[in-house]
């Protein structure tokens, strides 16, 4: 099988690895807006087990995009990545939406006391309950955190559109990528609004990712309110020309 | 090649004959002309006529400035007198003296203050110094020498022409060898990442002529369908024409050499910054995985975890974590810059101990990188590098 050719998207050849406009680039003028970086930069890859693999499992598709790698130029990786096996991305995101006027020590504080409290309320559960309820009961704050946005992400949302000098909000379907910002974002703003004073963010973030959990709970009615919003708006559906 | 005539009647118009034709420099409207006959070849009409504000502009300047062929040749030749002049005058042998010679012997003869480098005295081969210019595409009747002249992009679509044909002939070989049933679906491996296609400012350097985005992708789009199609050899030459190699390994890393202490212990120096953090870290090729930064152990010079996770980060992720030891300085930036400028110094120094392909996994995995990204600046008008002022409606 030949080389996969060079990829086009929509037609559109790939133009030259690496060399990008340098018309752009004058010497003694440095770039003040946009990125650093030039377009040809790719993402870096953190991951260990990547290239621990050997050659000869790799697919030819993998043999492709590891010599296409060798010649492309790599950004720094990030000061809050690493290959550390206890980083996850999701609460990387979290942590950061958290942030309040970049303190990232306190985020990052917060988060953690959020995740022990919730293991802690958990053991507390399992060690109160008999032997048959003991294996339903899950202990791992992780899997709790991830389970809990996933259950409070909407599958359907809204759009506000002009027609006619009126805005209509019209059901749309929605990126993943929106849908977990959703879900974070409606976590966090309950939390935040809907508390004593007295209350601490990990106590009651704590206590909503457990409701979110078990599919109950503020953020999850809100998620079905805008689902019955959707369903409601259907007939304004065809507003949407995308 | 007709040199630009300049007709004085009683008042000031210029005409400038160019291989018969005549083009008049029009500009700031100055100029009450009347509408002249202008007639190829043979005489011009005078016209007398007068101007409002005397403003004599030099036309000679406005136009392009187009270099003769043997305007070039001449220059060329004086260059290489000149070059041969200059190594004798450094005492060098003529024969092998190079650009890099000549650079050094004007710096030298010539030496230059002037912070812009494009300002100070240069010695170069006309072609570099004098822009290609097309010479004058038709003949002395007025008639193009190329059958796409009136295209406007001739040389470009003389070369889509040329490819086209080209791509037709393989198919129809094909076809032919498919009717005589000796056709068979060997397709070879192309090195297709060593190599990039040219970018659409080399391919205008090379056609001499503007290109505009959707030309240059529709080149491209049909150069690749000859590379899917198998193609003889003059065919892949035509197509490697437009090919230009790309630096394979992306890794100038510089791996410092191992120098040893004392002891006898193997250690390597490097340096890393970030933002405004420089650090230098020196690391051990034994050791036990402890750290010193400015003469403090790293758990209480980095109270943050996130700080001591970046500097385990290049050992762990080559599985060295309690391996080697390292001593380093840092200075300038905040805490976490100063993190990231020690990761890199020690990432850098670990490639020394590491064989080439794990210095090209750290490469990928951006550790060796130096992070560009330095505080924006705030701009006049704004509150910040990117918060605008609150607006106010009145």
């Amino acid at each position: 099988m030949a080389a996969p050719a060079v990829k086009a998207a929509r037609g559109w050849p790939v133009l030259a690895l690496g060399v990008r406009n340098r018309l752009l680039r004058f010497p003694g003028l440095t770039q003040v807006r946009g990125s650093r970086y030039g377009p040809e930069y790719k993402d870096p890859q953190v991951d260990k087990e990547y290239y621990r693999k050997p050659l000869a499992e790799l697919t030819e598709e993998e043999k492709y995009e590891w010599e296409l790698r060798k010649t492309q130029h790599i950004k720094a990786a990030p000061a809050s990545k690493t290959s550390s096996v206890f980083e996850d991305p999701v609460i990387s995101k979290f942590t950061n939406m958290i942030m309040k006027g970049g303190n990232k020590v306190l985020a990052r504080s917060l988060m953690a006391q959020t995740l022990e409290a919730v293991k802690r309320k958990q053991f507390e559960k399992y060690h109160a309950a008999s032997a048959e309820e003991r294996a339903s009961i899950e202990r791992n704050p992780y899997t709790i955190f991830h389970q809990a946005l996933k259950n409070c992400e909407p599958v359907i949302g809204l759009v506000p559109i002009l027609r006619g000098g009126h805005f209509y909000q019209v059901p749309v379907p929605l990126a993943d990528r929106r849908r977990r910002f959703l879900a974070m974002k409606w976590m966090i703003t309950e939390c935040r609004e809907k508390k004593h004073r007295r209350v601490l963010m990990p106590e009651k973030l704590s206590h909503e990712l457990l409701e979110a959990f078990h599919n109950q709970g503020p953020v999850i009615k809100k998620k079905h309110d805008m689902h019955k919003m959707a369903e409601a708006n259907r007939a304004l559906a065809h507003y949407r020309w995308w | 090649m007709a040199a630009p005539c300049v007709f004085w009647g009683a008042a000031v118009s210029h005409r400038l004959f160019l291989g018969g034709r005549i083009s008049l420099a029009l500009r700031q409207g100055v100029w009450k002309a009347a509408a002249a006959e202008l007639q190829v070849g043979t005489g011009i009409l005078r016209l007398r006529h007068t101007t409002g504000v005397t403003a004599k502009k030099n036309v000679a300047a406005l136009r392009r400035e187009t270099y003769t062929v043997d305007f070039i040749k001449k220059q060329i030749e004086e260059f290489n007198i000149g070059k041969r002049h200059l190594a004798n005058m450094m005492g060098e042998d003529p024969e092998t003296f190079t650009q890099e010679d000549i650079d050094r012997a004007i710096a030298y003869l010539f030496p230059s203050g002037l912070f812009e480098k494009q300002a100070r005295p240069i010695m170069k081969h006309p072609e570099q110094i004098f822009p290609k210019q097309r010479a004058i595409q038709w003949g002395e009747d007025g008639r193009p020498f190329h059958f796409l002249f009136y295209t406007g992009k001739q040389s470009y679509y003389s070369l889509m022409h040329e490819a086209y044909g080209k791509l037709l002939d393989v198919e129809k070989r094909q076809n032919q060898l498919q009717a005589k049933g000796l056709f068979s679906e060997k397709t070879k491996t192309k090195d297709l990442i060593g190599s990039r296609w040219l970018i659409k400012e080399e391919l205008e350097e090379m056609l001499v002529e503007k290109l505009s985005d959707q030309d240059y992708a529709q080149f491209i789009r049909l150069l690749e369908r000859l590379l899917t199609v198998e193609c003889s050899a003059e065919e892949e030459e035509f197509v490697q024409r437009f090919r230009r190699s790309v630096t394979v390994q992306s890794r100038k890393q510089l791996i410092e050499p191992l120098q040893y202490d004392g002891q006898g212990m193997a250690f390597s120096t490097s340096e890393g910054k970030r933002k405004s953090a420089k650090a230098e870290a020196v690391v051990y090729e034994h050791g036990s995985g402890r750290i010193k930064v400015n003469g403090i152990d790293y758990l209480l010079y980095f109270p943050v975890t996130q700080d001591r996770e970046q500097l385990m980060f290049p050992f762990h992720f080559l599985d060295r974590l309690g391996k080697h030891d390292v001593t380093c300085t840092v200075s300038g930036g905040g805490r976490s810059s100063q993190a990231g400028a020690i990761r890199l110094a020690m990432a850098k120094a670990l490639c020394s101990f590491v064989t080439e392909e794990e210095v090209e996994w750290m490469r990928q995995a951006g550790l060796l990188t130096a992070d560009p990204r330095v505080r924006e600046r705030k701009k006049p008008g704004q509150e910040g590098a990117r918060r605008k002022f609150t607006w106010k409606k009145r």
